[in-house]
């Protein structure tokens, strides 16, 4: 009897598969925290296939320090990790400043009073080992859609004085067209479905401009500099795009107009 | 995953070769099953040394992989070895150890996969 002929079984991975269906309006951004690397890269490839983004983790502690400077869309999570548990991982995310991201536990361990103990911590579902690669997608986009981030968007958003279609890919304020360049366009978008919600450099740079492109912190700064321009993002208008310092920026709406700052009297 | 699995002689004009395993699974998978494969290959070795220096824990978090990833790479046995291996390692049961050290063993050397 012959054996299974395993082909170079050690070869790296290959690059990353491309999505069957590009779905950008559907695309999440998935940190996944698994130590097993062969259970790792199958939930990767399932992610990738279905369009979303997905970064790997093999230890909690690296999803903690990531978090200073990342955000995610939704945060897939291990158990039995190496360096401490999926638990002290979530309360730790928890307590950091991406503390509503929603968690799903993903896990061999079935026991009652596991599943009890990881959502009465804070996770938003808990998923069981082997998992199925239909349900744990639909999970994911249910989660999604559930918090503020809706994955599922609609064609036309409006919020306030803005319409955005992106179907014509146009913006307007106060019903008058504004004059966005395409990135821009995407990055108004991105922050008009993400009010309130801090996202990450990593994460604008990559849903604006696509996973493998080089973008400095500059370029990315200049585009967010003039969307605020053009779209009167600004506490005059009731709204403040605000910078936070070495992690990314927050798109707020104020509770009312609020007055220009006054210049200092030299 | 869909995975079309076969159990019969390997070659049907020798009725006494020890029967194959053959289960099926798409193309996309290829290198992502070999390299499972192969790492659960690997996996065996280290539980023969685990279990003979009797490290329990060693045994218990190779099995609890096992079941958690066995299925969903289209190998539900797996997954059942796994688990058995888990709840014997976590009871000290090195008899039982030894026994489904060789079920995986006669498992992984009757299977073959092929991809569609």
């Amino acid at each position: 009897m012959d054996p299974v002929t395993l082909k170079n079984p050690e070869a790296k991975p290959s690059a990353p598969v491309q999505p069957v269906a590009p779905a950008p309006a559907t695309s999440m951004r998935v940190a996944l925290v698994e130590d097993d690397l062969s259970q790792a890269e199958l939930l990767s490839h399932w992610l990738e296939l279905a369009g979303h983004r997905c970064h790997q983790f093999d230890r909690g502690e690296e999803l903690i320090r990531a978090l200073d400077q990342e955000s995610f869309d939704v945060v897939v999570l291990d158990w039995n990790l190496p360096d401490m548990s999926g638990v002290d991982v979530l309360k730790r995310i928890r307590s950091s400043r991406q503390a509503s991201v929603p968690i799903v536990f993903v896990t061999a361990r079935n026991r009652e009073d596991d599943v009890v103990t990881a959502l009465r911590q804070g996770a938003d579902d808990y998923m069981v080992k082997p998992v199925r690669r239909l349900e744990l997608l639909a999970r994911l986009e249910t989660l999604a859609r559930r918090g503020k981030h809706r994955v599922e968007q609609p064609e036309v958003l409006e919020v306030g004085v803005y319409r955005v279609d992106t179907q014509t890919r146009t913006v307007t304020r106060n019903e008058r067209a504004v004059d966005l360049t395409a990135k821009d366009f995407d990055l108004s978008v991105l922050f008009l479905r993400n009010i309130g919600r801090l996202l990450s450099r990593g994460h604008i740079r990559e849903s604006v401009w696509g996973p493998n492109a080089v973008v400095t912190s500059r370029t990315l700064d200049t585009h967010v500099s003039r969307i605020r321009n053009k779209l009167g993002l600004t506490p005059e208008h009731g709204w403040r795009l605000a910078a936070v310092y070495r992690y990314g920026y927050r798109l707020e709406q104020l509770d009312g107009p609020q007055p220009r700052p006054t210049q200092p009297v030299v | 995953m869909n995975a079309m699995v076969e159990l019969g002689p390997e070659d049907s004009g020798c009725r006494s070769a020890p029967p194959v395993l053959t289960v099926q699974v798409e193309k996309d998978m290829e290198a992502l099953v070999q390299r499972f494969l192969a790492r659960k290959r690997g996996d065996l070795d280290r539980l023969r040394g685990a279990l003979a220096t009797d490290d329990f824990e060693t045994m218990r978090r190779i099995g609890h992989d096992l079941k958690g990833s066995g299925e969903a790479f289209g190998f539900p046995e797996l997954s059942g070895f796994g688990a058995e291996i888990e709840r014997a390692a976590t009871s000290s049961n090195g008899h039982a150890l030894r026994e489904q050290l060789t079920a995986v063993e006669q498992f992984l050397s009757h299977l073959r996969v092929t991809f569609r």
